[in-house]
């Protein structure tokens, strides 16, 4: 960086003679020239007028001496050019001089050539030593953001969910970060490096090495290990050199155990409806195959109940498949409610006319007592009427021959509560705390001849959920059951 | 009609409990119906003397995903009841990554069946096989 054609150069001297003298010859070359006759004056000059490439200094000047003049400038200034000149030149001054950071020094009387030569090897000087400090500055500032470069790729593998190991080509451990201690905690300890053969998972260490071994060095392998409670998806790539030999294996650790568990749910609904599907279809199956057998005789009495019999599972199967797409447009979100305010008597009424008949053919009794006259709720009228549907139905279900369910409509605090009681075979405690499961159902003596899918209660669970209603249940063996609904209730005039 | 052999039926579905009934009556033979392995059990154990059944006909899948080889295997490591032949059905023989389904003779001993069938049995297949068994 070489100063310009006009570098600024500044003149201090006593006399006057010198200084325009020096004024004259320098801006004849075309050089800025600033002057000023003391030691003051010219420390003035800098501080105001500054930066100047050099300065023509007097050594013996009244108020500030020359060498004063040199120090303060230089620690403005450090790349300043100071250049002596005196009269009474010793070589003593030149010593101090030259310690005050002069550069050099000509004594009077000097020539025009003289002066010249002086500030152009001066002004030479001054273009080094800025140049050799943009050097210095800039592989300073390179450095500054090599570290900060640096410091930022550790903070990003340390914040990393994701555990992270790096093993060298000489199968050493180098680094791990912070999620690696949590994912393998048998070497969270262990000083930096170790070797790959202290980590305990015979899994991990062997993809690695499968890596690290591999000639061509360009296998990346992933596989799914279990570690501890987790699971994990390990990623392990090589770390290819510009020459091409790989000089190690980066290893990622990336947590799967939610996916996984999902998945495992996923297949086992899968395979828990193809089975609930699958034992309705049998026995439909196997009913029509023995009135086509031909085994019977041709006596319509049984022929008719078989298929009575086959006609009840299809249509226990056609419910289970209604029911399960309810559940599945609850459980995505696509199950729109037409919520508007509902009389809950009026559709507690309609309900146990459906299933009136069903409750006569085995003498049961079903009342409705209303102890909250004229409540309503804001709901989805079809869906309400399916929740009671279901509570009323499993009551004559589960009821024995002869016996009573009692509907009794109240308020509890903000709610409006539905509660179906019967006095049938009544559940366990554990049966109780699973009723509300898909594809649950009280597997007994008692209920093995009771269709049902398994699926209404959890339909009637999400249906009262989606109302920010509550369902509970509470039941006792061989004394009844007794589940409850409880909806936010509105003002009619609402 | 009701004079023939005595054959015990286990499922948990009372439709093939009746269906097996309803075959098997066809075929001059007496049932005795259980919705649940236990009970056939209880009653293996009181009949033991007074009228051994000459078949079992049980469900695979009851309450547990093997309820079916566990009764077989119960009822073979009794000396009262090891010799008594015995017919599995499932409609689940597949089913959770397993298949039970026996493939060689091995395979049903291993089970401890003389039979096995896939729910629903055909009719004249099931009858076939009792007869080879109880005659």
């Amino acid at each position: 960086m070489s100063e310009p054609a006009g570098a600024r150069i500044l003149v201090v001297d006593d006399e006057l003679g010198v200084r325009e003298g020096c004024r004259k010859i320098l801006a004849s070359e075309g050089y800025e020239v600033l002057t000023a006759g003391d030691g003051k004056a010219g420390l003035a000059q800098l501080v105001e007028r500054g930066p100047f490439a050099v300065l023509l200094v007097d050594l013996q000047m009244p108020r500030m001496s020359g060498l004063e003049l040199i120090r303060e400038a230089r620690i403005r200034d450090p790349d300043i050019v100071p250049i002596i000149i005196t009269a009474h030149a010793t070589l003593d001054t030149a010593v101090e001089g030259t310690r005050q950071g002069a550069y050099s020094y000509i004594p009077k009387p000097f020539t025009p050539d003289e002066l010249l030569l002086a500030i152009k090897n001066g002004l030479e000087r001054r273009a080094l030593s800025l140049e050799a400090r943009r050097l210095r500055e800039e592989r300073e500032k390179r450095l500054l953001e090599v570290a900060a470069e640096r410091s930022r790729s550790t903070t990003i593998i340390a914040a990393m969910t994701d555990g992270i190991l790096v093993i060298n080509s000489e199968k050493l451990v180098v680094l791990r970060n912070n999620a690696t201690a949590r994912i393998l905690p048998d070497c969270a300890h262990r000083p930096i490096p170790f070797p790959l053969d202290e980590i305990e998972s015979a899994d991990v260490r062997e993809i690695v090495n499968i890596v690290l071994d591999s000639p061509g060095g360009f296998m990346i392998l992933s596989r799914q290990i279990p570690l501890g409670a987790f699971t994990y998806m390990v990623n392990v790539s090589p770390i290819i050199e510009p020459g091409g030999e790989t000089s190690g294996a980066v290893a990622v650790f990336s947590d799967v155990t939610e996916l996984k568990k999902l998945d495992t749910a996923k297949s086992m609904f899968v395979s828990l409806v193809a089975h609930e599907v699958k034992s309705p279809l049998a026995a439909t199956e196997g009913w029509l195959n023995l009135v086509l057998s031909g085994m019977l005789k041709a006596d319509p009495a049984e022929e008719r109940h078989m298929l009575e019999r086959a006609l009840l599972r299809v249509r226990t199967l056609r419910g289970m498949v209604n029911e399960l797409i309810s559940l599945t447009a609850i459980q995505t979100g696509n199950f729109s409610l037409k919520r508007a305010p509902v009389a809950v008597a009026e559709v507690l009424a309609e309900v146990m006319e459906i299933h009136r008949e069903k409750a006569e053919e085995r003498r049961i009794s079903v009342e409705i007592s209303d102890c909250a006259a004229g409540a309503h709720v804001l709901a989805d009228r079809e869906a309400l009427s399916m929740i009671c549907s279901n509570l009323v139905e499993n009551a004559i279900k589960y009821s024995c021959d002869d016996g009573r369910v009692l509907v009794r409509i109240g308020r509890e605090g903000i709610y409006v509560a539905v509660s179906v009681k019967d006095e049938g075979i009544g559940m366990s405690p554990e049966d109780s705390a699973k009723v509300f499961e898909e594809f649950y159902r009280a597997r007994n003596e008692q209920t093995a001849g009771i269709p049902g899918t398994g699926l209404g209660l959890s339909l009637v669970k999400r249906l009262t959920e989606l109302h920010e209603g509550t369902v509970s249940v509470s039941s006792e063996p061989g004394k009844g059951s007794e589940f409850t609904v409880r909806l936010p209730s509105m003002q009619p005039s609402a | 009609m009701s004079s023939g052999p005595m054959i015990y039926l286990v499922d948990d579905d009372k439709d093939f409990l009746e269906m097996e009934k309803a075959i098997l009556a066809h075929g001059g033979y007496r049932t005795r119906c259980f919705s649940e392995s236990r009970e056939a059990l209880e009653a293996l154990g009181s009949a033991a003397g007074i009228e051994r059944p000459a078949l079992v006909v049980t469900d695979l899948m009851m309450k547990s995903l093997d309820a079916g080889f566990t009764f077989a295997r119960a009822l073979r490591s009794d000396p009262r009841f090891a010799d008594i032949p015995m017919i599995i059905v499932s409609a689940v023989a597949r089913q959770k990554g397993f298949d039970f389904r026996p493939r060689t003779a091995e395979d049903l001993a291993a089970m401890n069946a003389e039979a096995f069938f896939d729910k629903p049995v055909s009719p004249a297949a099931l009858l076939a096989r009792v007869k080879e068994l109880v005659g």
